[in-house]
């Protein structure tokens, strides 16, 4: 005898059907004749073992019993077999069971050696898991309306926000409005924004022109909200094909709530679009997982576009090519890869196309790849990084290890646990978690923390499905946790909420542009300290070009004596270069001084006004000098 | 009741990940939720930091640009300026000046004595009147020295917070004839360098608390009693001062006119800028000569393009400087002011 358990039917009396069961207790000695075995066998005295379990191995025809559902049936008495402890129909060796069947099946035909073929021409993907059930048409609607209501969140974190245009924002409309006068009229554009922009600015600049002449500033942030939805949206997409709702909705409802994507859903600037972008990308390369190996092609165009639009988006474009390397879900050895290297050569063919296009752009080195170097040490960008966006980064480390450990929550054992294998679900959250370590480690290199708060996002985005499957094992099978779940939200909102408010404090520029509106016409020359501010909501008087800012210039005085840096503003103040001058004092020092100190004893000027502003670094104000 | 083992096994990584990640979310907190962060918080809101509710009056009363009193600095035609008993405060006496010459004057002297809040409602009845205020900002109770070394920095920048506020053009004038020595800030206790000192100093915080609505007066007696006082040392520089307000009276003796007068300081001053004069106090002495004297002093300042008017004295202090001393003084007075150079509406300048 054996030590292992009988099946539970197996003392069942309702399930022991003598007649159709005839082999219980067949086994045991002085019962074998009074069993009913099919056929002359049980008659024969000679039975043994041995002719048993010939019968178990190839049933022949005459020896099959009709029973309700063809399978074969245990008695489970002696043999140790290990199949016999599942609930499995498969036993094909134990001498104790019985084959039955529905009914007499028709003489076996000849059988034809048919070839097998080497792979399945279509495996369908494994079924997601949730909860009790598989995913099912009512799960994803419950999903996307969880979906809804993140985006709301989303959308009310962005709208709170408010401010007049940072000087950033400021130029890029601007500069979209001469751009469109540029390709529409053939007008010289002023100033080389293709110099020194961190994206194409023929792209993104004029789209928020057109939508600055329609609904002004507010309705080109409003574009940037919808950007920054559409990425949400894209994120949980995305994540529900990789992993399944739950880990979307995770994803969407992090990622909806860090500060960069709460602070760029309000900014006119390139990082929304270009955001956007990288995830319809990514998003195509997860959702032609399956799909022949030459449709990621697809990825490309978004993906480059994401490039031209910013040029530090570029950063992300390996990630991208791996991506679609790991989720070749069909394809195995060489054609994976394949994948990639299609996906890159797509991106290789529309940058070069692009390239003969639009010629060299200096602006890429100054902006992106040649930044000057700042003073911020690694500690520094490290904590602030940390603060930004550690939270979710955590999770999403925490997704990859629980996700590398087991590819599902087994959450129904019953169901066949099919998963990509070890090395890809390692790979996978090591690209996705490593992405969103770029940026910082990048802004380390260049020493400059300059618009890190923004470009974290960037990489969160990808770090998003890892953060999401972190999120829903730590809420654990059938919702085990759900306080964690939330109170990882709700915590990551707060942070997102408070560091956004501090990030988004721009000087009110109101006054000091209401000030300068007389001051200033057609004529004049102005020097501004973040000159793209006025320039842009004073563009109905001035035109950019009068417009001087204070990162850098080169002045020759009357004698011929050439200057450059903060003495060529010194030498310009004090020949009264400039009719209005307006300095807010903190972003350009060296050239502040300069003036300050050229106006010092200047006959010339004489202090217009001092509009006073409270950003979150302190107070300010604009100093505003006019020529008497 | 036991709990099948699997289920115990798998909350263990749960409860760690969840502590681990509660730690770092605290640790990251230390910054964005501390006293600074809070403070940025606060700011970043357009709230003052500590301070319960936003400011409600900073939030939604913009003010209004600050009046540009660059077109008052030089204008084409010329003040006609005076300093009267009683006035801005009571207007009858500028009413009969105005009356007796025959010409509304367009600006009003009065004096204020250190210490004194702004006196934002007479500047406001000046304007009112159609006449620009000129104050003479005379500081009796306190040195030049303690005002340059920032003693009276919460007084002067109080003041210069009105002048703001108010926004409306004034002319200060501060420590006048301080090349005389009668005054406590005058020659004879303090030095040139104080002066300077202080008279920067003021206008510093009062560009600092952005009172761009002040035109800045510099305001010596002319050299004529006192040749030894070099003005050149008490120059504060170009940028500190709009007008230079000369003081000086025809008087029974001395210099009577114009050239004599004024001719001997002008020049002196005019060897280091070229800042325009106004006449800020001025006045004949009652006699023969008075009707003569008018008739120089105003054909002697519009015949000069550097100077940009006169402030007539009419008190009878000591002596009788007003205008109607005399029938004739009265009539001299009414023919010269009639002069289409002088007077202009300074809310249209």
């Amino acid at each position: 005898m054996t030590d292992r358990h009988t099946p539970v039917w197996a003392d069942d009396p309702g399930l022991r059907n003598d007649a159709h069961d005839p082999s219980y207790g067949q086994g045991q000695q002085g019962q074998g004749q009074q069993g009913q075995w099919p056929g002359e066998q049980s008659q024969d005295p000679s039975w043994s073992y041995e002719q048993q379990y010939a019968h178990q191995a190839y049933p022949a025809a005459q020896q099959r019993e009709v029973t309700d559902s063809g399978s074969w049936r245990f008695d489970g008495r002696t043999s140790s077999y290990t199949d016999q402890r599942t609930y499995d129909t498969f036993a094909p060796y134990d001498p104790y069971a019985t084959y039955t069947e529905t009914e007499p099946a028709p003489t076996p035909a000849p059988v034809v050696p048919e070839p097998e073929p080497e792979r399945p021409g279509y495996v369908l993907p494994p079924i997601q898991e949730s909860s009790w059930a598989v995913d099912t048409g009512r799960s994803r609607l419950l999903g996307r309306l969880v979906l809804l209501c993140v985006l709301l969140i989303q959308a009310g974190l962005s709208l709170r926000l408010s401010g007049t245009a940072f000087e950033d924002e400021a130029l890029y409309v601007l500069a979209g409005h001469y751009e469109i006068g540029n390709i529409l009229h053939g007008t010289p554009v002023p100033g080389d924004f293709e110099g020194y922009f961190s994206g194409y600015p023929k792209l993104y600049p004029v789209l928020a022109a057109m939508v600055d002449s329609v609904a002004g500033l507010a309705g080109v942030r409003i574009v940037s909200l919808m950007f920054m939805l559409g990425a949400t949206s894209l994120l949980y997409a995305m994540t529900r094909r990789m992993f399944d709702a739950r880990a979307a909705i995770g994803a969407a409802a992090l990622f909806s709530v860090v500060q960069s994507t709460v602070f760029l859903g309000n900014f006119a600037t390139f990082d929304a679009a270009a955001v956007f972008f990288l995830a319809l990308s990514a998003w195509i390369v997860v959702r032609t997982g399956r799909a022949p190996i030459v449709a990621v092609v697809l990825a490309a165009p978004p993906a480059i576009l994401a490039f031209a639009i910013k040029y530090a988006a570029g950063l992300y474009l390996p990630t991208l090519v791996v991506l679609a390397v790991l989720t070749a879900y069909r394809h195995r050895g060489l054609r994976a890869p394949a994948r990639g290297v299609l996906l890159g050569g797509a991106m290789g063919a529309l940058l070069g196309a692009g390239y003969l296009f639009a010629g060299s752009l200096g602006g890429i080195s100054q902006t992106t790849t040649n930044r000057a170097k700042g003073a911020d040490t690694a500690a520094q960008l490290l904590q602030h990084s940390a603060e930004w966006g550690g939270l979710m980064f955590l999770t999403a480390v925490g997704g990859s290890l629980a996700y590398a450990i087991r590819p599902h929550m087994g959450e129904m054992p019953w169901l066949e646990q099919v998963g990509p294998g070890r090395f890809r679900r390692i790979a996978l959250g090591v690209l996705l978690c490593g992405t969103a370590l770029l940026a910082p480690a990048y802004q380390i290199h260049l020493q400059t923390e300059v618009s890190l708060f923004k470009h974290v996002g960037f990489g969160l985005l990808f770090a998003g499905p890892m953060a999401g499957l972190g999120i829903s094992r730590l809420v654990g099978p059938h919702f085990r946790h759900p306080q964690l779940g939330i109170m990882l939200y709700v915590l990551t909102l707060v942070f997102g909420m408070v560091q956004a408010q501090q990030n988004y404090s721009f000087p009110d520029s109101r006054e000091m542009t209401a000030v300068l509106r007389p001051m200033v016409d057609r004529k004049g020359t102005y020097l501004a300290e973040e000159h793209e501010v006025p320039a842009y909501y004073l563009r109905d008087v001035t035109g950019y070009a009068q417009w001087q800012g204070t990162f850098g210039m080169d002045y020759m005085d009357k004698k011929g004596k050439r200057y450059s840096g903060p003495e060529a503003y010194g030498a310009a103040v004090k020949d009264a270069k400039f009719d209005v001058i307006v300095l807010r004092g903190t972003v350009t020092p060296d050239v502040d001084t300069a003036v300050t100190d050229a106006l010092r004893g200047n006959a010339h000027y004489r202090l217009a006004a001092v509009t006073r502003f409270t950003t979150s670094k302190g107070d300010g104000a604009y100093r505003i000098w006019v020529k008497r | 009741m036991t709990f099948p083992p699997r289920t115990a096994r798998a909350l263990r990584p749960v409860r760690m990940i969840a502590a681990v990640l509660l730690a770092s979310a605290l640790l990251a907190g230390c910054t964005t939720f501390s006293g600074k962060g809070r403070d940025e918080y606060d700011r970043a809101q357009g709230e003052q930091p500590g301070t319960e509710s936003p400011g409600e009056a900073s939030e939604s009363a913009k003010p209004e640009p600050p009046y540009d009193v660059r077109p008052l600095l030089q204008p084409a035609k010329k003040y006609l300026g005076v300093a009267a008993d009683g006035a801005p405060a009571k207007m009858t006496s500028v009413e009969d000046f105005a009356k007796r010459g025959g010409k509304k004057p367009n600006l009003i002297e009065f004096y204020s004595a250190w210490g004194d809040q702004y006196e934002a409602g007479l500047v406001q009845k000046t304007w009112d009147y159609g006449a620009l205020a000129f104050i003479a900002w005379e500081p009796f109770d306190a040195s030049l020295k303690d005002i340059a070394s920032g003693k009276q920095d919460e007084y002067i920048r109080s003041y210069a917070k009105s002048v703001k506020a108010l926004n409306l053009p004034v002319a200060i004038s501060f420590a006048h004839e301080m090349n005389g020595f009668w005054y406590p800030w005058g020659t004879k206790k303090a030095t040139a360098a104080q002066f300077t000192a202080a008279y920067k100093h003021i206008h510093d915080l009062f560009d600092d608390e952005g009172a761009t609505q002040v035109i800045w007066v510099w305001s010596p007696n002319v050299v004529n009693p006192m040749p030894k006082v070099q003005l050149k040392a008490y120059w504060p520089g170009d940028d500190y001062a709009d007008w230079i307000g000369v003081i000086g009276y025809y008087a029974a003796t001395g210099p009577s006119t114009y050239k004599t007068l004024y001719g001997p300081t002008m020049s002196q001053i005019r060897s280091f800028t070229k800042k325009p004069f106004i006449i800020a106090e001025t006045a004949a002495q009652a006699g023969e000569r008075k009707p003569a004297d008018i008739k120089d002093l105003f054909e002697g300042t519009a015949k000069r393009d550097d100077v940009v008017g006169l402030v007539w004295f009419n008190f009878d202090k000591e002596t009788d400087w007003r205008v109607n001393s005399g029938p004739l003084s009265q009539k001299a007075f009414r023919e010269q002011a009639a002069d289409p150079s002088f007077g202009f509406d300074v809310t249209k300048p």
